[in-house]
């Protein structure tokens, strides 16, 4: 007999465990479906999580749906307080302090790693739901939908076929739902961004030192300008606990026309001055081992130095972290902190005197990433539903780009309330048709303050640009914005002004707010004619691409997910480049695909048969 | 009530992964500088019950007899396969216990378990005895029907019976699976090649919450453990330890390499009387059993 449940939610990303937790809170009995072996492995964000506090309307926030253990104990890594825009050339930086755009409508924002939140999410929607008889089910790639009258049959590539109510599809940018249903078509290089992201290694209080911040305090840095290698698109760097998140999002049309490799992009993020001294440490480097010595030697030198460097490490973080230190001393390993400090150099002189060990000036990455990320202003589905089926977060390509803020984890939470009350509302009545439960959604989604951010532009948050902008020279911005610089400057106009804009849309503004002219030359020439000098002490040893794919995680699949439709098309051929991981290589006269390396971005997706992978298969994300 | 009661044999062994050995001069184990760990075999069992949980919700106990530290094994086991019961036999006087002996002091000890008893689970063998008796010999003595090697199995909880596929090696082939169905109570010594798996959405949640569960309750193990002296038991002195042992393991050896002490004669088999040569000389060495 076919086992049946109300409620299938596919995909175990922050909206689809939202949409679980909140089933689960009103009573009603859910089952998440997700790919990854344990949730959050395939999770990747920038990112800072926002807690919404709109003029108008509201918003179904994080800590409405998790309540007050979120800020007590969900894994945040700093709560952002400092904000920063630096417009880049060569080694001069013009600084804009944004921390008003940050707190403009917010009740917080904090920087988070997704691996770790989302396995939190999962861990207390996980619990709910089991109350109502429900859960998570981990390691399951849904294949195909079909109705059988107006149930959804469900089939992945592990389990036994299975029926559904309701669908709620939270399967990402990358939505296969959406595809094969028919709900929307695959979003295109004008409605996408690439998001490419590296985490760095940092002691805890060494960042706290270095960007002037609290233990209870985070930074962002946000970068335009050369660093973009001419492209529409912006860096950032967040401070994490004891990581760094640098990465960088581009518009995905303005790659296709030049294409750049998307680690060439992070690379020239990574060597500005202003980001080199940002991430750079002191690394440990190893003396080669002499060749001539005996095997027996060699292998006890190699073994003892990685022991010694793996204890360095443990002692510098603890030493570097309050919490730890004083962990290690109730713990009676250490009996004050300065032994901590006492082993720690003499582990390092070991290291000098016995083992040659170098420490020198440089940065540690342990994670490369990539993702697209749906810029809602133009791909959001205006129907967000198709028949039993509503979309959330991502798979509804709702995020909002306004600004230098991304905006996705929290509009999928949003979406996810008012999807679960849709269908909660939906249970009540047995009535699943679309007119009924679809529409209702899609009514609520109309609502959404996020939505109408997608649509409008907003003057009160504009106005925080112009005053951040005041001292700059008009002969910069207005050759280019005049008229509406000049407009937008006083109060009374700049509401018509807006209003008036508004009524063009964002169709029509589009081509004069996102273009070469607002990423590239006006951050350029304020850098030029306004900005400081700055130096770096040292030059960045950036990895290359094999060695970022070496650094990650996977459990390979043999069969790929990903089939070449046209390997000799233009777009294709633009995909060896894109490619994060150069999966894509030519032969002769056809691009050929190498699964193996591939890190699910959907990048390539457009014109290719994409897939997800098997459940546990492909890429496993550590930090996310 | 549950449906169905089982109970595992499971086993504290010396941990023989890479690292964690280490032996003597004379080439015998260092038991002293050995960690101890739940066999591997035995680890298969639990595997084995926990799916008796996840798909038809069993009550499970595990037993086990040695000194007081084998808790540790009853731990590990209901890590895996989340133990209502744990029982632990441990008595001076069961020292010296060989299979015979120590199936005497488990049968007694399963009888001992709350409900009437389904299905016991045992490993294949344990890989520090070699000899893989204790669980036939505690199936004859509980008077369960013995299903040995055993891939896969699963219960007709209603009409109380289990179906189950064994490995077996059928006129010298090997891997030969053969389908049996028996009913209820049966003895289960599981094939290390077991792996359960759970095909339905249900089956993985319920899958889930007893593997949660398991996590706590074997942090909270104590909570579980009943440990039982051979009084407690209630066992016949004459029939455990070394007293009810009839065997005595001496010692075990690796067979030595067999000496190269053949010889060999090279025949031309050009000629029929050369072959006829070849043919008195097979006679010759295998005598009465060559057939004419
Ligand atoms: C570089 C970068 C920076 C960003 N910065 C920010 C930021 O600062 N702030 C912010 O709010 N947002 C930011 N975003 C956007 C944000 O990360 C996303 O909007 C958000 O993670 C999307 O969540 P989701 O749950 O909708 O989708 P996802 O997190 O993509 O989750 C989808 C899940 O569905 C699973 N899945 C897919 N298909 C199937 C299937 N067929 N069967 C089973 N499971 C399936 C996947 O394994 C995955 O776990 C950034 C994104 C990127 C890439
Ligand atoms: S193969 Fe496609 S989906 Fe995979 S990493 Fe490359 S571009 Fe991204």
């Amino acid at each position: 007999m076919m086992e049946n449940y109300d409620v299938a939610i596919i995909g175990g990303g922050s909206a689809g465990l939202a949409a679980l937790k909140h089933l689960s809170n009103l009573g009603k009995q859910a089952i998440l479906l997700e790919a990854g072996k344990q949730v959050g492995t395939k999770n990747i964000s920038g990112g800072i999580l926002y807690s919404k506090k709109p003029k108008n309307g509201r918003t179904y926030n994080v800590e409405d749906v998790y309540g007050p253990e979120f800020l007590n104990d969900a894994p945040l890594e700093r709560r952002i307080t400092q904000y920063m825009l630096h417009s880049t050339s060569r080694n001069k930086v013009f600084t804009m302090n944004l921390t008003a755009a940050h707190e403009y409508q917010a009740n917080f924002g904090y920087s988070v790693l997704l691996n770790r939140l989302n396995a939190w999410f999962a861990r207390h929607a996980g619990e709910s739901a089991e109350r109502q008889g429900g859960g998570i089910v981990s390691g399951v790639h849904v294949r195909s939908l079909s109705w059988q009258g107006e149930k959804t049959l469900i089939e992945t590539d592990e389990l036994d076929p299975f029926e559904a109510k309701a669908v709620i599809a939270a399967d990402g940018v990358n939505s296969e739902v959406a595809e094969m249903t028919g709900a929307r078509a695959k979003f295109t290089p004008e409605q996408l961004y690439q998001g490419v992201k590296v985490v760095v290694k940092m002691p805890e209080e060494i960042i706290e030192q270095r960007f002037g911040i609290g233990q209870d305090e985070g930074a962002a840095h946000l970068f335009a300008g050369d660093i973009t290698l001419n492209h529409i698109g912006g860096g950032f760097l967040y401070t994490n606990r004891d990581t760094l998140s640098v990465g960088a999002v581009y518009h995905y049309d303005s790659l296709m026309g030049r294409p750049a490799e998307p680690y060439a992009l992070v690379n020239a993020l990574l060597k500005n001055p202003m980001v080199a001294e940002f991430v750079k440490d002191e690394v440990a480097v190893k003396e080669e081992i002499d060749k001539n010595l005996p095997k027996e030697e060699q292998l006890r030198i190699r073994f003892a130095v990685s022991k010694l460097l793996k204890t360095r490490n443990e002692l510098r973080d603890a030493w570097h972290s309050p919490a730890a230190r004083k962990r290690l001393v109730e713990g009676g390993k250490y009996k004050a902190e300065e032994e901590i400090k006492a082993r720690l150099d003499s582990v390092q002189n070991e290291l000098a005197s016995k083992y040659r060990t170098k420490f020198v000036t440089d940065y540690v990455e342990l994670e490369y990433g990539a993702k697209l990320v749906p810029d809602g202003k133009r791909c959001v589905m205006k129907k967000p539903y198709f028949k039993n089926i509503l979309f959330v977060g991502d798979a509804a390509g709702r995020g909002v780009f306004i600004g230098p803020r991304i905006e996705g984890l929290n509009v999928g939470i949003d979406d996810a309330v008012r999807a679960a009350n849709a269908v909660a509302r939906a249970i009540d009545r047995n009535n699943f048709a679309p007119q009924y439960m679809g529409e209702y959604y899609g009514q609520s989604i109309e609502e959404s303050p996020y939505t109408r951010d997608m649509k409008e532009i907003d003057k009160d948050y504009l106005k925080i640009f112009l005053d951040a902008s005041r001292d700059v020279p008009k002969d910069i911005i207005g050759q280019r914005y005049g008229m509406v610089f000049r407009l937008m400057s006083s109060g009374t106009l700049r509401g018509l002004a807006v209003g008036f804009a508004n009524i063009l849309g964002y169709d029509k503004l589009l081509p004069l707010i996102e273009s070469e002219d607002t990423y590239v030359q006006v951050p350029v020439e304020l850098a030029e004619k306004m900005g400081r000098p700055v130096q770096a002490t040292y030059e960045p040893t950036l990895p290359t691409v094999a060695q970022r794919v070496a650094g990650l995680k996977y459990d390979d699949d043999r069969a790929s997910h990903i089939k070449v439709l046209n390997s000799k098309s233009e777009f294709m051929k633009r995909m060896v480049t894109l490619c994060p991981t150069n999966c894509y290589s030519m032969e002769g006269g056809d691009v050929t695909l190498q699964h193996e390396a591939c890190i699910e971005c959907g990048t390539c997706a457009k014109e290719t048969e994409w897939r997800h992978p098997r459940g546990e298969k492909g890429v496993v994300y550590q930090y996310g | 009530m549950a449906n169905l009661n089982v109970a595992i044999i499971v086993k504290l062994e010396p941990d023989f992964s890479e690292g964690n050995v280490s032996y003597n001069a004379d080439g015998t184990l260092n038991r002293a500088e050995t960690k101890s760990i739940l066999g591997p075999h035995s680890a298969v069992a639990s595997n084995a019950a926990f799916y008796a949980k996840v798909r038809y919700g069993a009550r499970i106990a595990v037993t086990t007899m040695g000194p007081p530290i084998a808790d540790s094994a009853l731990q590990q086991a209901q890590l895996l396969c989340d133990a209502d019961e744990l029982h632990l036999y441990s008595d001076r006087m069961f020292a010296g216990a060989d299979t015979l002996a120590t199936a005497e002091v488990l049968r007694t000890g399963i009888s001992k378990v709350e409900g009437k008893m389904d299905i016991v689970f045992s490993g294949h063998r344990a890989s520090d005895g070699e000899t893989g008796q204790t669980g036939p010999q505690t199936a004859w003595k509980l008077g369960f029907t013995f299903l040995g090697n055993v891939i896969d199995y699963d219960v007709d909880v209603q009409n109380r019976t289990v179906r189950a596929k064994r490995m077996i090696s059928l006129q010298g082939f090997y891997d030969v699976v053969e389908e049996v169905e028996a009913p209820l109570p049966v003895f289960i010594a599981i094939d290390p090649s077991y792996k359960a798996s759970f095909n339905t959405v249900s089956q993985r949640l319920a899958f889930e919450k007893y593997r949660k569960e398991a996590k706590a309750r074997a942090q909270d193990y104590k909570q579980y453990l009943k440990v039982f002296n051979a009084q407690q038991l209630g066992v016949d002195p004459k029939l455990v330890g070394l007293p009810g042992s009839p065997t005595i393991v001496y010692k075990v050896e690796r067979i030595p390499k067999a000496k190269a002490s053949r010889k060999a004669e090279v025949v031309d088999g050009a000629s029929r009387e050369q072959l006829a040569k070849v043919a008195a000389k097979m006679y010759e060495v295998l005598g009465g059993m060559v057939i004419k």
